[in-house]
C-alpha cells in the first residue's frame, strides 16, 4: 500500500499546482482590496471558456490563446471591480459578498446561454503521454501545468520582491491609508489588481482546460478548492495559498485513495469547515486588517 | 461591606505588551471616580477590562465582593455594570425608543413560547416595557427624539441616549467611556451634572475616562491617574492636581 | 399602527377564493409562491435581522424536503406529520450552521464555510442513495393532512396557505420582541449588544435556528409540491434564487420577504427550457438592487405607506 505513496505524493502536487495557482489569485485580489471575491471562479471558467474560443474558434495556438485570454479577464476584473465593486466599498459586507457572487453568476448565465450544458474539450495542445520516474507516473500534464505554475510563481515573487512597482504593491497591502498618503492611487490600485487576479486566474482556467472538460460549473468547484486552500494556508497569505494549494491537492489524493473516492470530492468542503472551526488562521494567516 | 468595584492588582497583556501592569483601586456605591492619564496610558484598556471586552491576565476584578474577571461582557452586564462606548456605541440604525429598550433587555421577561404564542402575559410584559423606555427618556429630557433614528440625532442627543440606554435597567455601576468627548460647553455641563445627580440622587457607581479636565475635576469624588500601565495618583481632585508625580506623567508625555 | 397591522389579516382572507379563478398549472404557480415566502421569511431572519452572512439556506431547504419525503415514503407518514419534523431538522441544521458564527466566525470566513456546507449537503444527498434515492431523487407520496388527500393544486393551497400564515405571524412576533430587536442590536453592533446583557451567542443560535426551522417546513411544502426530490433541486441556482427573493423583497423585512417570493418565484418557471437565462436573470436584479435599491421593494411600499414599514431594522 504504502508503494503508491510517492505516487499520490506527487499527482497531489501536480493537481495542487492547480489550486495554489487558483488560491494565488484569490489571495492577489483579496490583500488588495479586503473583499473576498465570490465570483472569481467564474471569471476562471470565462477565461477557459476565452481560451476556446480563441483556439477552436479562431484557430489560435494555445500560447498566444492563453495571453490573449487573460488580458481579456483583466478588462473584465478591472471592469467588474471598478463598476461594480467600489461603488459599495464601505457598504456592509452582505452587499460586496452578493455583488461578488452575482457577477460570478452572472458570467455562469451567459456561459451557459452562449454554450448550454454541453461539454467542450480544448484541442490537444501537445502529445499526451507519460515518463517514468522509478514506480512514479507522470503524465505531460502534470508537467506542462506545473512547469506553467512553477513559471508564474518565479515571475510574481521577482515582480512583487525586487520591481519597484512590486514595491508600490506591497507596500498598499500593508496599509492602504499610508499608500494614499504618499499619492498612491489606491482606486486605481483596486481595480488593477483585480484585474490582475482575474487574469491569473484566468491562465489557471486555461491550465484547467488542457486536463479537465469545460462546463459553465467548473467555476463552482474550482472556487471552494481556492478557499480550501486558502484557508488551509491562512487566509491572506501569499505563500499560505500557495502551499495550501499544494497540501489540498496532496490530501485528495491520498485520502481518496487510503480512506475512500469519497473524498475526492468533499475534502476542500471538510478542509474549508474543520480548518475555520479548529483553527482559523490556517498555516501562515496573517489577522489581515487592511485599513480603507 | 465590599466596594461596589475593587480593583486588585489588574494587569492586562497584549502579546509581550503589558498595557496595565497591576492597578488596584476601589470605587464605592454613589462615588463619581475619574480615570485619566495621557494617551497610551493604559485607561481604556482598563476600562475594558472590567467590562470583560479584554482579558484580564492577572489580578482580580471583584464587583459586590463577587469576582467578575473571567466572566463575558455580557454575563457582566446582566450583573449590573453598565458602560458607554467612545463613539458608535448606539444602534444607529433603531430608534431612541428601541436603543433604550435593547438597554432593558434583560429586564424585559417575556419567555420565548409565550411571546410566540402572543399570551397576553408577553404582550403586557413588551408593552410595559416600552412605556418604561418612553419614561426614561422623558425623564431625560429626550423624550421628543424617542421615535427618531439614533443615527440621525445630533452628537449631544446621541450622548444622551446613549446614557438613558445604559440606566434602563438602574446598574449599580456605570462605566462612562470619554461621555464628553465632542460635545460643547454648555452640553458639558449638563452632562457633568446629570452625572453628579446620578451618584447622589440614586447612589450609582460611576468611573468614567475623561480627558476633559475640567468635567473631571468638577465632577468626580477621586481621580485616577495612569502612566504607562501603572496608576501613579489616587485621590480627591485637589490632590491629584497638585500631585507632581502626576505633572511629570503629562509633561513626560508631551 | 396597531389597527393598520390588523389589516394584514385581510390578505389571507382575500387569497381564499383564489383556486376558483386559476387552472391547475397557474395554482401550482401560486402554490410555489406560498412554498418560496417562508423561504424568504427565515433566510431573511438569518441575514436580515441577525445580519450573519450565511449561505447555507438551501441547506436547510432540502434537509426539510428530504426529512418529509424520507418519512412519508420509508416511514410512511402521512404529509402533516411530516411538516413539524422537518421544521425541527431545519432548526437542527440552523443551529449547527451557527457554530462557526459562536466561534467567532464573521463575515467572509461565514459566507464561505457556508456555501460549503450547504454544498457538502447536496453531495450528501447525491450520494446517501439508500436513503434519499441518489441522483436519481425520490418520489414523494401523495401528501394529505387528517385524511384529507391533497391530490389537487387547490387543496394544496389552503393547506400551505395555513402553513404560511402561521410561520408568519409567528416569526412576526418574534422579530417584535425583544428578541427580534437583540437580533438587530447584534447586527447592528455585537459588541454593545453583549454590553446590554445580551448573551449573543445563545441569541446567534436561535436566529439560525429559527430561520432553518422555518425553511425546513418551506421544504416539506416543497416536498409534498413537487412530487419528487432530486439534488438538482438544491443547486447553486437555487441559492441565489432564494438571495434574489430576499435582496429584491427587502432585507430584514417580512413584506419584503412576501414581496420577494410573489414576484421572482414564478420567473423560474418561464426559463425551465432556456438554460442560463435564470441565472443571469437573478444576477442582474440582485446588482441593479445593490447598486439602486439597497433596502429592497418593501422600502419603497413602506415610503408609500407606513403600515409596510416593518420596523424591525432600517437602513
Amino acid at each position: 500500500m504504502l508503494s503508491f505513496l510517492p505516487q499520490l505524493v506527487v499527482s497531489g502536487i501536480a493537481s495542487g499546482m492547480l489550486y495554489a495557482l487558483m488560491a494565488l489569485s484569490m489571495t492577489v485580489g483579496y490583500r488588495a482590496t479586503t473583499v473576498v471575491n465570490f465570483g472569481h471562479g467564474d471569471m476562471l471558467m470565462l477565461g477557459a471558456y476565452a481560451s476556446y474560443v480563441l483556439v477552436v474558434g479562431f484557430g489560435l495556438p494555445v500560447g498566444p490563446a492563453v495571453v490573449l485570454a487573460a488580458a481579456l479577464l483583466f478588462l473584465v476584473g478591472v471592469a467588474a471591480q471598478r463598476f461594480l465593486m467600489q461603488p459599495i466599498i464601505g457598504g456592509p459586507h452582505l452587499s460586496l459578498a452578493m455583488m461578488a457572487l452575482a457577477v460570478g453568476y452572472a458570467l455562469r448565465g451567459l456561459a451557459r446561454i452562449e454554450w448550454g450544458n454541453d461539454v467542450l474539450k480544448l484541442p490537444r495542445a501537445y502529445p499526451s503521454g507519460a515518463f517514468m520516474f522509478g514506480s512514479v507516473v507522470v503524465t505531460t500534464d502534470d508537467l506542462v501545468i506545473s512547469a506553467a505554475v512553477l513559471a508564474l510563481l518565479v515571475a510574481l515573487y521577482v515582480v512583487f520582491n525586487m520591481t519597484a512597482v512590486g514595491r508600490v504593491i506591497q507596500a498598499v497591502f500593508q496599509t492602504q491609508r499610508g499608500a494614499a498618503l504618499v499619492g498612491i492611487n489606491v482606486r486605481a490600485f483596486h481595480a488593477t489588481m483585480w484585474g490582475v487576479a482575474a487574469a491569473l486566474g484566468a491562465v489557471g482556467g486555461v491550465l484547467m482546460a488542457l486536463i479537465v472538460p469545460l462546463t459553465p460549473d467548473i467555476g463552482v468547484a474550482t472556487l471552494v478548492r481556492g478557499f480550501a486552500a486558502m484557508t488551509l494556508g491562512g487566509f491572506g497569505s501569499l505563500q499560505g495559498a500557495v502551499i495550501g494549494g499544494l497540501l489540498l491537492g496532496i490530501m485528495e489524493k491520498l485520502l481518496g485513495f487510503y480512506v475512500s473516492t469519497v473524498f475526492i470530492d468533499i475534502t476542500a468542503y471538510l478542509v474549508t469547515i474543520l480548518v475555520l472551526l479548529i483553527r482559523p488562521k490556517g498555516l501562515f494567516g496573517q489577522h489581515a486588517t487592511l485599513r480603507i | 461591606m465590599p466596594a461596589l468595584l475593587e480593583l486588585s492588582d489588574v494587569s492586562v497583556r497584549f502579546g509581550g505588551l503589558v498595557a496595565v501592569d497591576g492597578v488596584s483601586f476601589e470605587v464605592a456605591a454613589g462615588e463619581i471616580c475619574a480615570l485619566i492619564g495621557p494617551n497610551g496610558a493604559g485607561k481604556s484598556t482598563l476600562f475594558n477590562a472590567v467590562a470583560g471586552n479584554v482579558a484580564v491576565g492577572a489580578g482580580r476584578v471583584l464587583f459586590r465582593g463577587d469576582p467578575i474577571q473571567d466572566l463575558t461582557p455580557h454575563e457582566i452586564a446582566a450583573r449590573g455594570v453598565r458602560r458607554t462606548f467612545q463613539n458608535g456605541g448606539l444602534f444607529g440604525h433603531l430608534t431612541a425608543l428601541e436603543n433604550v429598550l435593547v438597554g432593558l433587555h434583560t429586564q424585559v421577561d417575556s419567555g420565548f413560547f409565550g411571546l410566540l404564542a402572543g399570551t397576553p402575559a408577553s404582550r403586557g410584559t413588551e408593552a410595559a416595557a416600552t412605556r418604561r423606555a418612553r419614561d426614561l427618556l422623558a425623564l431625560m429630557e429626550i423624550g421628543h427624539t424617542a421615535d427618531h433614528l439614533a443615527a440621525e440625532l445630533s452628537g449631544g442627543q446621541q450622548r444622551m441616549v446613549e446614557i438613558v440606554r445604559a440606566l434602563a435597567t438602574d446598574p449599580p455601576l456605570l462605566l462612562l467611556d470619554e461621555p464628553a468627548v465632542g460635545l460643547a460647553p454648555p452640553m458639558r455641563e449638563k452632562l457633568g451634572d446629570i452625572i453628579r445627580r446620578l451618584a447622589s440622587e440614586r447612589g450609582i457607581g460611576i468611573v468614567l475616562i475623561e480627558h476633559a479636565i475640567e468635567l473631571v475635576m468638577s465632577v468626580s469624588d477621586r481621580v485616577v491617574v495612569l502612566n504607562y500601565g501603572r496608576k501613579v495618583a489616587d485621590g480627591t481632585p485637589a490632590e491629584v492636581r497638585a500631585d507632581k508625580k502626576v505633572l511629570e506623567a503629562y509633561l513626560g508625555h508631551v | 399602527m396597531a389597527t393598520g397591522r390588523r389589516l394584514f389579516w385581510l390578505i389571507p382572507l382575500l387569497l381564499l377564493p383564489v383556486p376558483i379563478f386559476l387552472d391547475q398549472y397557474r395554482q401550482y404557480v401560486a402554490n410555489l409562491i406560498l412554498v418560496y415566502v417562508p423561504v424568504g421569511v427565515g433566510f431573511n431572519v438569518v441575514v436580515g435581522n441577525l445580519g450573519q452572512l450565511a449561505f447555507s439556506n438551501v441547506a436547510f431547504f432540502g434537509i426539510g424536503a428530504y426529512t418529509s419525503g424520507i418519512l412519508m415514503l420509508k416511514l410512511g407518514l402521512p404529509w402533516w406529520l411530516t411538516v413539524l419534523p422537518a421544521g425541527v431538522m431545519g432548526g437542527v441544521a440552523g443551529a449547527a450552521a451557527s457554530v462557526p458564527a459562536l466561534r467567532g466566525v464573521r463575515l467572509f470566513y461565514l459566507a464561505i464555510m457556508t456555501l460549503a456546507f450547504g454544498e457538502l449537503m447536496r453531495w450528501v444527498y447525491i450520494r446517501w442513495e439508500p436513503v434519499t434515492g441518489g441522483s436519481f431523487g425520490m418520489a414523494v407520496p401523495e401528501p394529505s393532512v387528517l385524511g384529507w388527500a391533497l391530490n389537487v393544486e387547490s387543496r394544496k393551497f389552503y393547506a400551505f396557505l395555513v402553513l404560511v400564515v402561521v410561520v408568519i405571524v409567528l416569526t412576526d412576533r418574534l422579530l417584535r420582541s425583544r428578541f427580534g430587536r437583540a437580533f438587530v442590536a447584534i447586527r447592528g453592533n455585537e459588541e454593545a449588544a453583549a454590553a446590554m446583557g445580551i448573551p449573543t451567542d445563545r441569541y446567534i443560535l436561535l436566529g439560525f435556528a429559527w430561520g432553518g426551522f422555518v425553511v425546513g417546513i418551506a421544504g416539506s411544502m416543497y416536498a409534498a409540491l413537487v412530487g419528487h426530490l432530486s439534488p438538482a433541486s438544491f443547486d447553486l441556482t437555487e441559492l441565489i434564487l432564494q438571495f434574489a427573493i430576499i435582496m429584491v423583497g427587502g432585507l430584514g423585512s417580512l413584506v419584503g420577504s412576501v414581496l420577494g417570493a410573489a414576484l421572482l418565484t414564478a420567473a423560474p418557471e418561464f426559463f425551465r427550457d432556456l438554460p442560463g437565462f435564470e441565472e443571469l436573470l437573478f444576477a442582474l436584479l440582485i446588482i441593479v438592487v445593490i447598486l439602486f435599491l439597497p433596502r429592497g421593494l418593501a422600502s419603497l411600499l413602506a415610503r408609500a405607506h407606513p403600515v409596510f414599514d416593518d420596523r424591525y431594522f432600517r437602513e
